[in-house]
């Protein structure tokens, strides 16, 4: 009895830990897959590592941008301890009530999760609650990267700026299943060259996987880490930009409204690249507050907008040395010789003397001297004796009228009419409308970037570059440089010849003619000036392009002045203290510095009617 | 030369020592690692107490050994009023932990006065049943037994601890089947439980258990009498559960005791599902060998609540895979057969009874902790023995252990008399 007892015993406890044993099978080995995937539901989450963003140099490798960490504070309101609150908030500099009211706001997204309370701290605040963090429970702190603008030069239309990423830019990501690359609240460049560079910049995030606790937070790494990918750091960029011109040129601007844009005659590379009014790009690492965001928005000059690349006005007088070439390389007008002059009494004969006036009587003229003394008539002349399309043509060679190849992110094509633009506005169009394109007016707009891109490939006897903004793009940790993708330069079909003899000119208008008093002490150089009429009566528009030195050209400048008046005012001293500052490397104390930074510095835009705020500026 | 432990068990305590040793590896796991920082500290040192208790356990093992086996009969009373009246006291001036209102500060040392309460209650039901002559059934020991057990069982119902008391209450068929009372008895006091288990996992499995139960009975013995019994406690039982789930028993009750057969549902899943859901995570993508020690994404990240105390098996289960995990199994099998074994090789009823209700108690122990833990069982918080941290629970079984242990050793110092 006693042993069959010990039997049922032994067999009933067989069975039990058998049917455990069962159990145990079915859960951990024919169903692992199932739990598998709950438990890494549960407590594996995926972290994504991003890898801080390139930085910004200039054409001598001098810092424009870099990144700097940006303090947060966090607060866990399930671990807070709410006696802390006042020490907290004496720590934080803030009142008492702030604390709790942030508490609250946290608290009602997730008590057991890190809230980012308090953004953008000062380092002194945040080292002082570091220090302290023993005694606060609940109180965390993120690290994050934010852009940093160490050099004095804005730049801010060339740099651009960055924002959180909007909801049409991140669809537009996830539809190219590039999910990982952004998600909400990430940011993204939006104009400049952060925006056309925002991919090379960012680089590749990588991603860490991690062991969260059953509240969420994170604990360790899973696996030790060997499903985890390391993040791909982005490009340095190294611009074509000279800071130096660039903070000369922004400090040239007080008061006005305009462009100026500076190019390498050689490269295309863009030495200098002003709109004004401008901002600071700082203002954007930071939270915008309404008012920021309104100057920035709702004022009638604009400061976002790009002028150098999309103001679209009538270029005046600058625009003589283009139609001297089309009319030289199409036989309009001869060098020398036989029809090579044209009479200037002071006014065109088409329309009796009223309605083509020039500024002076030139008598006699020929192609060198027109420019030089910037003769209306003679381009009068050479406009009417011209077709609207094939002058389209030339525009078109020369880069306007259609937008630029370039890694400038935002441009605009300008306006060049030819004979279906003149159908539509009027079917009785005659000369009358095309005579004016002959000397820089009427119904067209070319930007500052495609002058300097014309005054560049004049300069250099005809090569049209691609303008750039990106010299080189480096990765400090590959080693690997790459180059901006663009179009090689093409040759304008015009003779060298042709540009030998408007060169000329151009040197003789610096020597002799408008652009005397903007020389270059030392250095020759070839320009124009140019004033743009403006149709509503107020002042006209102030326009100047410029070459230097003459004989080796290296750097084109194009300068508008919006409202400024005549060309010499105050576009000419701005581009030839420029040009000088890039060729001399500084700026010497001279007689001529003083009298050019002066007229600069004294020419005002006249004052623009703010519709907006109802008051002028 | 013969040695006064000559006659001691060493393969049984080298199985207490492995699962001792097994159960601060998995605490260790349990409450260490990169989410210390983030444990409340009185959790965080349960590794280190237990390692106390462990050596405590230890000294008393030892102390147990030393004894002469007269001792445990003549305080066997003692130790029963002694742990009624600690129950008592728990009732009175206890703390109430996790729920249950059963533990007493004595010193530097808080003690679960129902773990404790085991030991004398044991040694007196083994010691009533010391007068009995082998072979012989005594039909009033089955009230007698009764109602010893129950009267700490209701005082630990009191306490608002069912779990532990249901493991008093499933030791009586034990004690009475080891006692040489009829199997067909034995098959009807337990036939109720098997009942109710079913009913609760679904009725129709309830009426095919008691119907196959009946059946089985009364073919088995050819008795109306049996028949009636059988089906009146089946039936009566089957009745009793579906009318308490659907009637008497409030929802949130019904489904603490229904969750565990779907705790992923909807309804269960983030409250009285949880413990299961996340456990059964655990143990389940532990896969064959298991994540590696310090490497559970369920355990680090503390998932399984009580993951220290009665979920420690789905630490092993996750970190140590089905490998480790049968390997608990064998080891707790082992165990077991060999404490019937002895049980059997105790001629002595006093010695007999001892071993068997330890077995007993700890068959049960670990048949339901497992059991829950692995999602067979509703979840009913008692401990795996040698395994959980719990001081007063390790004390309490080592003592039982310690106990047999040396009734064994010394089984040939039983007077063929019983002590009156």
């Amino acid at each position: 009895m006693e042993h069959s007892r010990g039997t049922i015993f032994i067999a009933t406890i067989i069975v039990a830990l058998g049917i455990l044993g069962a159990q145990l099978f079915w859960l951990q080995v024919w169903s692992e897959d199932q739990f598998e995937e709950i438990s890494e539901g549960n407590a594996v989450r995926m972290v994504r590592m991003l890898p801080a963003r390139g930085a910004i140099y200039d054409r001598h490798d001098s810092l424009l941008v870099d990144n700097k960490p940006t303090y947060t504070i966090t607060l866990t309101p399930r671990y807070f301890d709410m006696t802390k609150t006042a020490y907290l908030a004496t720590l934080l500099e803030v009142p008492d009530s702030v604390v709790t009211a942030k508490l609250n706001e946290a608290r009602r997204w997730n008590p057991y999760r890190p809230s980012p309370s308090f953004r953008d701290i000062p380092f002194e605040i945040y080292g002082r609650i570091r220090e302290n963090a023993f005694l606060l429970p609940g109180v965390g702190h993120e690290i994050a990267q934010g852009r940093r603008y160490v050099s004095a030069a804005r730049g801010a239309h060339v740099l651009g700026y960055m924002r959180e990423i909007d909801r049409g830019e991140l669809a537009g990501f996830q539809k190219q299943g590039n999910a990982l690359r952004y998600r909400q609240g990430d940011l993204t460049g939006k104009t400049g060259v952060e925006r056309g560079y925002e991919k090379e910049l960012r680089g590749a995030p990588g991603s860490a996987w991690r062991v969260v606790n059953v509240h969420g937070l994170d604990i360790k790494s899973y696996l030790g880490g060997e499903e985890d990918e390391p993040p791909l750091s982005g490009y340095d960029i190294h611009l074509a930009m000279d800071a130096g011109v660039q903070a000369l040129a922004e400090s040239l601007f007080v008061n006005k409204r305009g462009a100026a844009v500076a190019m390498d005659v050689v490269t295309g590379g863009i030495i200098a690249l002003v709109s004004m009014p401008d901002f600071d790009p700082v203002i954007f690492t930071r939270t915008l507050d309404h008012d920021t965001w309104a100057y920035l928005n709702m004022r009638a000059d604009k400061p976002i907008y790009n002028r150098a690349t999309m103001n679209q006005m009538p270029p005046g007088s600058t625009w003589k040395p283009f139609i001297a070439l089309m009319a030289l390389q199409e036989g309009l007008i001869q060098p020398e010789g036989f029809n090579s002059t044209y009479l200037c009494p002071g006014h065109h004969p088409v329309g009796k003397g009223h309605i083509f006036r020039c500024l002076g009587a030139h008598g006699l003229i020929d192609v060198q001297q027109a420019i030089r003394h910037s003769c209306n008539t003679f381009f009068f002349e050479l406009a009417r004796r011209m077709d609207v399309n094939t002058f389209r043509d030339y525009a078109n060679m020369f880069g306007f009228g259609i937008e630029a190849p370039t890694d400038i992110a935002e441009q605009t094509p300008g306006i060049i009419p030819d004979s279906a633009y003149f159908n539509a506005i009027d079917p009785y169009w005659g000369i009358g409308y095309t005579m004016n394109l002959g000397i820089g007016q009427g119904d067209m707009g070319v930007t500052p970037l495609q002058l300097v891109r014309y005054m560049a490939a004049v300069a250099n006897g005809g090569v049209l570059h691609a303008p750039h903004l990106v010299d080189s793009l480096r990765n400090s940790e590959t080693g690997e440089t790459r180059f901006p993708d663009l179009p090689e330069s093409v040759r304008v079909p015009v003779d060298a010849r042709y540009f030998d003899i408007v060169r000329e000119g151009m040197r003789m208008v610096m020597e002799e003619g408008t652009g005397r008093q903007a020389q270059i002490p030392g250095i020759p150089s070839g320009g124009k000036t140019g004033t743009a009429q403006v149709s509503s009566g107020r002042r006209d528009h102030s326009v100047f392009i410029m070459f230097a030195p003459f004989d080796d050209p290296k750097i084109a400048l194009a300068v508008q002045c919006e409202n400024a008046g005549d060309g010499f005012a105050c576009a000419a001293p701005i581009a030839s203290l420029m040009a000088e500052r890039y060729l001399k490397g500084h700026l010497p104390n001279t007689p001529q510095t003083r009298f050019r930074m002066r007229r600069a510095l004294m020419t005002t835009s006249e004052a623009m009617f703010d519709e907006n705020s109802g008051d002028a500026e | 030369m013969y040695f006064w432990y000559r006659n001691l068990d060493l393969v049984t305590l080298l199985l207490w020592a492995a699962l001792t040793i097994i159960g601060l590896v998995a605490i260790y796991s349990a409450t260490h690692g990169d989410a210390q920082d983030f444990l409340l500290e009185t959790v965080s040192r349960n590794f280190y107490r237990q390692l106390l208790w462990v050596t405590i356990c230890g000294v008393g093992l030892l102390l147990a050994l030393l004894l002469p086996i007269r001792v445990y009969q003549r305080v066997a009373w003692l130790a029963y009023i002694v742990s009624v009246g600690f129950l008592v006291a728990a009732l009175l001036v206890g703390r109430e932990v996790g729920g249950a209102q059963s533990w007493i500060a004595l010193g530097p040392f808080n003690l679960q006065s129902s773990e404790l309460a085991k030991v004398g209650t044991l040694l007196a039901v083994a010691n009533l049943f010391a007068t009995q002559t082998i072979g012989t059934v005594r039909m009033w020991y089955v009230p007698l037994t009764t109602g010893l057990v129950m009267v700490p069982a209701v005082l630990i119902i009191l306490q608002n601890d069912l779990g532990t008391a249901l493991v008093y209450m499933v030791i009586i068929p034990i004690l009475l089947f080891w006692s040489g009372l009829p199997l067909r008895i034995v098959f009807l006091i337990i036939s109720p439980v098997i009942t109710g288990y079913f009913a609760v996992v679904s009725w129709q499995l309830g009426v095919a258990f008691a119907v196959l139960m009946t059946g089985g009975m009364f073919w088995y013995t050819r008795n109306v009498k049996v028949g009636v019994v059988a089906v009146v406690l089946t039936a009566g039982t089957l009745a009793t559960a579906l009318f308490a789930l659907n009637t008497v028993l409030e929802s949130h009750q019904v489904a603490r005791v229904v969750s565990f057969t779907n705790p992923g549902s909807e309804e269960f899943r983030s409250g009285v599902g949880f413990h299961l859901v996340q456990s059964k995570a655990a143990i389940g993508s532990g896969g064959f060998t298991g994540k590696g020690f310090m490497e559970g994404t369920q355990t680090q990240g503390r998932y399984v609540p009580e993951q220290s105390t009665d979920f420690i098996f789905s630490v092993i289960g996750e970190e140590f895979g089905f490998v480790g995990a049968i390997v608990v199994l064998v080891l707790y099998a082992v165990f077991l057969i060999r404490l019937v074994r002895l049980a059997d090789r105790v001629k002595h009823p006093f010695g007999s009874m001892m071993a068997a209700g330890v077995a007993g108690i700890f068959l049960v122990h670990v048949f339901i902790n497992i059991g829950m833990v692995v999602g067979l069982l509703p979840v009913i918080g008692i401990p795996l023995p040698f395994l959980s941290y719990g001081g007063s629970a390790l004390l309490a079984n080592t003592a039982m252990l310690g106990i047999v242990l040396g009734l064994d050793m010394r089984r040939n110092d039983f007077s063929i008399y019983a002590l009156r």
